[in-house]
């Protein structure tokens, strides 16, 4: 392992490597700095760019842009107060008046330092997780894929902060979005209501650009044509310059706090579509609890700063772990990355490591290489980033939008994925209209086809249907399914009590975000 | 009849007249699992959590408890910001494959943040815009045609 490691790190720090990674890391940053461009969006308008550098380069550039995103929220929420990703949201409560207070330069690099830290904790995680993950995944049958595949999608359902059953329904009608075309075992067309183009099925990726893209830029066009301005910066902003030797110290003098702040965030990464968005709250929420001054969060004290942070880039470790091992996209990111995998002809699953090991020990290798890249760019970036989140959204997310139909359109050289694109644009806005959570929706079209092959190949082996049940896999697997269904309809139930026993001015939990 | 009811309805509508047009679906005799299986499995699913949406619902209302989360900002949303939006979309990806990228991306650089942002007498935000649209145009053409060897749409009526 250890020397698949080396070579995977000799192999990316040649510049043919360094330079996607650098240039993913530094659109990171700008894009999770930017308020409202989300990570899942600037590694959409990424991809097309990828097209044409080889697998490795490729992903290189996108480990880049998932790190530097993690952390390049923290610029705007310390020093405007507006966070640039949900997953930063919690740094601003201790950031911002940290960096009010006079000292932006302290909030910023302790918030950059324990990026960097929980990053690489994160990093441990998935290299030594991964492996022996994907072994035990070796031992899997049809059977157990699917239970696998159900207990991803319940999870989902039950977790996404919307209710359990709008989320079952949002993941079924991903779903349903996959039996269009061709049936897998004899060709036979299905629902394609004579239209050539639907036999071939749909594929996932013009879907998550358009659902994404589309509910976000949608969402934000309803509050345009007026006039507004974001908030004045910290004045204080060119005064970034501190100690790194104090900062650190800050930070590492509090072990236990950067372990499980950054344990929580490997662990929501690990669990299906939550993300940092849950992640940075759950840690800060945590660190609250365990703290001898609980009454000191949200004044500007360290500790807040270092819990949203840690947990963030923690979760992007988590998140990998989860595709490389298992072929299931831990969240948005991850499903654009499975899907430039697939692009490249690379099928990701339990095997992947151990058939593509130069591919797999380069992308950890990209991983860790990207925190020393990310504390640097940060750093120069919070500069110049408080001038660059000026950029009007009128202008930003046209262009945005034309990334978008280049990526749909160069998948295959085909107008009709831009039509895709456009229909299932419509789509994820009406979703959220609706109310209907997009996570699932989208883990359900990522994992449709691969429900329906294992299930019929485990009728097709044997049709007793009770071996989902009594192979040991399989049960607990669809054990646990059940149990986060049961735990959903658990939560909703008490927050439905506390919300009926408490006036309606209560505060926002972290599943909301 | 709130929100989540009428969700429900289209969803169970959609999923029953989908389920509907597996029904015509040919099983082949030597496979034990024909084409419609998955996909009767998957709808009769959708539509039956569909209806429990909108049962659920009509429960809610009746007891006069309909779920009523926070919202962030009380401004009322600009639908029609958001229709004409997806209008210029659609019609710049109806005329890629007539005007090609470069002349229908210029276009629609300039026409969606004018539409989403009126400069009205504001000059110096006109010059921005086309400035703005030009650069974006060939620096994407560039990028991708040029560097990246990805073929973008050409016009049949411009034939560039």
């Amino acid at each position: 392992m250890y020397e698949l490691l080396g070579a995977g790190i000799a192999n990316i720090v040649q510049l043919k490597y360094l330079i996607p990674l650098a240039i993913g890391t530094l659109v990171g940053v700008i894009g999770g700095a930017l308020p409202g461009v989300t990570i899942t969006m600037t590694i959409i308008v990424a991809l097309p760019f990828t097209f044409g550098l080889d697998p490795l380069q490729g992903l290189s550039a996108m480990v880049g842009i998932y790190v530097g995103g993690s952390a390049g929220g923290l610029i705007t929420a310390t020093l405007l107060g507006i966070p640039g990703t949900p997953s930063s949201l919690a740094t601003l409560f201790d950031g911002f008046p940290m960096a009010t207070k006079g000292e932006p330069g302290r909030a910023i690099w302790l918030g950059i330092w324990a990026s960097f830290y929980g990053g690489l904790l994160g990093g441990i995680f998935l290299i030594a997780a991964t492996g022996p993950l994907a072994k035990f995944a070796l031992r899997f049958g049809p059977w157990e894929y699917f239970s696998l595949f159900v207990l991803a999608l319940s999870m989902v359902a039950g977790l996404v902060g919307a209710s359990l059953l709008k989320g079952l329904i949002a993941g079924m009608l991903g779903l349903v979005v996959t039996v269009l075309g061709n049936d897998p075992m004899m060709g036979v067309p299905r629902l394609t209501f004579g239209i050539p183009f639907l036999a071939g099925g749909i594929e996932f990726l013009p879907v998550l650009i358009g659902v994404f893209a589309f509910a976000q830029i949608m969402t934000d066009a309803e509050k345009m044509g007026g006039t507004t301005r974001i908030v004045e910066a910290v004045s204080a902003a060119s005064v970034l310059a501190v100690s790194h030797l104090k900062v650190t110290w800050e930070i590492l003098s509090r072990p236990f706090l950067l372990l499980w702040t950054s344990l929580i965030g490997v662990w929501i990464g690990v669990l299906p579509a939550i993300g940092g968005s849950a992640a940075n709250m759950m840690a800060y929420d945590q660190a609250k609890k365990f703290s001898k001054r609980p009454d000191a969060f949200g004044t500007g004290i360290p500790e807040g700063i270092i819990a949203s942070e840690a947990s963030n880039n923690g979760n992007v470790g988590g998140s990998l772990v989860t595709i490389m091992a298992f072929g299931i996209p831990g969240d948005a990111v991850t499903a654009v990355m499975l899907g430039a995998l697939t692009i490249h002809g690379i099928q990701s699953g339990p095997l992947f490591i151990s058939q593509q090991p130069t591919l797999a020990y380069g992308i950890f290798a990209a991983y860790l290489i990207a925190h020393p890249l990310m504390v640097v760019i940060t750093g120069i970036a919070a500069r110049w980033a408080v001038k660059v989140v000026t950029v009007p959204k009128s202008l930003l997310y046209p262009i945005v939008l034309v990334l978008c139909v280049v990526g749909a359109f160069a998948l295959n050289n085909t107008m009709s994925n831009v039509h895709v694109l456009l229909v299932f644009g419509v789509l994820g806005y009406a979703m959220v209209k609706a109310g209907l959570p997009l996570a699932p929706f989208i883990l359900g079209v990522i994992l449709g086809d691969q429900i329906e092959i294992n299930l019929i190949r485990s009728i097709m082996s044997d049709p007793d249907p009770w071996l989902f049940v009594t192979r040991p896999i399989s049960g607990a697997l669809l054990a646990a399914a059940v149990g986060s269904v049961v735990l959903a309809l658990w939560q909703h139930h008490r927050a439905e009590a506390k919300r009926r026993g408490s006036d309606s001015d209560t505060p926002m939990n972290a599943a909301d975000f | 009849m709130g929100r989540d009811a009428i969700t429900g309805l289209v969803v169970f509508a959609t999923s029953l007249f989908l389920f509907w047009a597996t029904l015509k679906l040919e099983r082949h005799p030597l496979v034990p699992v024909g084409p419609e299986f998955y996909p009767q499995l998957i709808l009769g699913a959708t539509a039956l959590l569909a209806l429990l949406l909108v049962v659920s619902d009509l429960i809610a209302h009746r007891r006069g408890r309909v779920a009523t989360r926070p919202t962030v900002s009380t401004a009322r949303p600009n639908y029609t910001l958001v229709v004409i939006a997806f209008a210029i979309f659609a019609i710049y990806v109806i005329a890629l494959p007539y005007l090609g990228f470069r002349a229908a991306t210029f276009a629609f650089l300039v026409a969606m943040p004018l539409a989403l942002q009126s400069p009205r007498g504001d000059r110096r935000r006109w010059r921005v815009v086309f400035v703005v649209a030009l650069i974006a145009t060939v620096a994407i053409y560039l990028a991708f045609e040029g560097y990246l060897q990805v073929l973008l749409p050409r016009g049949r009526w411009l034939g560039f």
